[in-house]
């Protein structure tokens, strides 16, 4: 076990990389510490798997270093750095039985066969797969591969870190949702490091303690559930973690005062965005837009009950905002004001947060 | 019509089967009945002409030289090729589209183009007559295909495989020996089938590049007007045991032969 860090690495698929839009992963400065429960969240091609490739050493990243507890392990090939990973799709060694294939690590380990048996069973009996042990891993459906997958993963217990790239995506939701149980009571269990990639929210949220969001090749947050509901430090994370996302409007400041659509609108922001700034915008989350008869006006375009509150649309101009309102508060009809709630407002520049 | 339905295919198999038919009726007469008498079946039932073959060493060791340097092709096509072909399916290096089809382009200029430099140059450093020299010369043409069809299988394992298996503690070599080799275990099977009955039937390199000691059974049975004239009896036996290796090839690669055709290579 051990504590991992990324210093300065950039990754590039490219033989001679030039413009930033080259690199896969622009510039990754991070850190997992020892036992964490770690989720990678980060829509499709933001470099997820290239950075867990580079963790586990099947990538050499084009800059930049990995540490384990501090040692450059930069250069070590995979095998040395001890590390249990799970693809998306199932990988199981076709020619061996089940059991073989969950012994297989164990075995090339050089641990005693009497271990081996004892770990095998207890994963097996984890994963469903107690029945199946003697039969050839090749004849399993998707679902039973990736178990095998997942047991592999998981039946060492010497493993510097246990990553997993969405493992649970071949798998039916029901399943799934013991699955992820499962894990987390292991991880408990266990203590061991392990990273969780997957670009569904509840997934994240329900397994990590840390949740670290990646967005076009960099970690743009890292922090836990709380903490990314309530201060994201980026739009995109605004908008990506919370159901429904965070509102971001543009706006314009002008001598200190927020503006949007020529209303004042006051922030929890101190600072103001540089000159420089290309795009300014508020984020403020659908919880703490409220009606207020000293508010801006807005046309109301949908309501959505959901049982316990309602998701109310409405717009100015040409922007759409929604918000969460109670179900024992009532809804204006057609038209109404509404105003932030400004503890909860932020000034985003260029989509970064203005503390 | 519906009834006729038997038909067709059976015409077919009529006609795909009947010289071979012809060949393994002739084996088992005498020349002088294949050339006095028509008839559907032997009338004078003789294994002569088998036994001929199996003891007389200008026979037999036609079909040894045949098979020695066919095997030695085959292992050295296929232990080539797999190294290339893993090169191919994994790895992007410069120009690697392009080697990919003038590999290909190979198979497309006729042995005969060969068999001149071929000769001059077995020749030259004594390679000339032996076995070696055929199977090397059709590992010219055998390579390629071989590396074309494994290339094939082997992409369509997933790199994940190779990834799990150097995590889960293999080195490059151990998982391409033990795990690797056998979950393509069928590609090899086809591609060693074609170069198998590529370097089995190929005529004129093999007799070109050798004279006695190494010389193919195909010319052995080519050369056998003896004084009686031409030995037809004998020649039908020869015929008839040269299907057989081929067929015995066919029986044990036929599942993997249609996972090729399932794959789109082959
Ligand atoms: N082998 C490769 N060669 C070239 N480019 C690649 C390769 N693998 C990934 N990329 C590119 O690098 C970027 C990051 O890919 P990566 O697979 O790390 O994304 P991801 O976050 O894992 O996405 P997903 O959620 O779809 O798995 C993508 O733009 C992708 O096209
Ligand atoms: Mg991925």
């Amino acid at each position: 076990m051990a504590k991992i860090s990324l210093e300065k690495v950039k990754h590039s698929y490219l033989a001679q990389p030039t413009a930033p839009e080259d690199y896969a992963l622009k510039q990754i400065d991070a850190e997992w510490q020892d036992g964490g429960a770690y989720a990678l969240l980060g829509p499709s091609g933001c470099g997820k798997t290239t950075l867990l490739n580079i963790i586990s050493g099947l990538l050499v990243p084009s800059q930049g270093r990995v540490l384990f507890n501090d040692a450059d392990v930069t250069q070590v090939p995979t095998t040395d750095r001890h590390i249990a990973q799970v693809f998306q799709f199932p990988v199981v060694y076709d020619t061996m039985t089940v059991f073989d294939n969950l012994a297989f690590p164990l075995r090339n380990r050089g641990i005693a066969e009497a271990k081996v048996q004892k770990r095998v069973q207890e994963i097996a009996g984890m994963l469903d797969l107690e029945s199946s042990l003697r039969r050839r891993a090749s004849g399993l459906t998707m679902d039973g591969k990736q178990k095998i997958s997942l047991g592999r993963g998981l039946v060492r217990d010497d493993v510097n870190v246990i990553m997993f790239d969405e493992p649970l995506t071949v798998i039916d939701p029901h399943l799934k949702w013991r699955l992820r149980s499962k894990l987390k009571e292991l991880h408990k269990r266990l203590g061991l490091t392990m990273i969780y990639v997957t670009h569904d929210q509840t997934e994240a949220l329900t397994f990590a303690d840390q949740v670290v969001v990646m967005y076009d090749g960099t970690v743009v947050q890292v922090g836990t559930p709380v903490e990314l509901f309530e201060h994201p430090n980026h739009t995109f994370v605004g908008h990506f973690i919370g159901s429904p996302g965070m509102n971001i409007l543009p706006c314009e400041v002008e001598n200190g005062t927020v503006r949007c659509a020529g209303h004042a609108v006051q922030t929890a922001s101190s600072g103001r965005p540089g000159s420089d700034a290309e795009k300014t915008e508020i984020g403020v989350r659908p919880e703490f837009v409220r009606f207020d008869d000293h508010g801006f006006p807005v046309e109301i375009i949908k309501v959505d009950d959901l049982g316990r509150y309602r998701i109310v649309e409405v717009r100015y101009e040409d922007q759409r905002v929604k918000m969460i309102v109670e179900e024992d508060l009532s809804i204006p009809s057609e038209s109404a004001r509404i105003s932030f709630d400004p503890a909860a407002t932020r000034i985003y520049a260029d989509g970064w947060v203005v503390n | 019509m519906r009834t006729h339905r038997w038909l067709v295919p059976t015409l077919y198999i009529v006609f795909l089967m009947l010289p071979i038919y012809w060949l393994l009726n002739m084996s088992f007469k005498t020349t002088n009945e294949i050339l006095g008498t028509f008839s559907l079946w032997p009338l004078e039932f003789t294994l002569d002409n088998y036994r001929k073959i199996f003891t007389d060493p200008t026979w037999y060791n036609g079909y040894l030289n045949s098979i020695t340097y066919v095997v030695m092709n085959t292992v050295i096509s296929v232990s080539v090729a797999l190294p290339a072909a893993y090169a191919f399916s994994r790895y992007r290096f410069l120009g690697d589209k392009h080697l990919f089809f003038w590999l290909l382009t190979n198979r497309m200029a006729p042995p005969a183009v060969f068999a001149l430099p071929f000769f001059q140059l077995y020749s030259a450093i004594g390679l000339f007559d032996t076995h070696m020299a055929v199977a090397l010369a059709h590992c010219l043409f055998n390579i390629p295909l071989a590396v074309w069809i494994l290339e094939g299988f082997m992409s369509a394992v997933p790199k994940e495989l190779d990834e799990t298996a150097y995590l889960d503690g293999y080195s490059f070599s151990r998982f391409f020996v033990k795990i690797f080799i056998p979950t393509i275990a069928a590609g090899i099977g086809v591609a060693a089938f074609f170069c198998f009955m590529y370097s089995w039937v190929e005529l004129l390199l093999a007799k070109t590049l050798t004279s006695v000691a190494a010389k193919p059974i195909a010319a052995t049975m080519t050369r056998t007007a003896s004084t009686a004239g031409y030995e037809l009896g004998l020649l039908a036996a020869a015929g008839t045991l040269t299907i057989v290796p081929g067929a015995f090839v066919i029986y044990f690669v036929r599942n993997y032969i249609a996972k090729g055709f399932a794959l789109g290579r082959v």
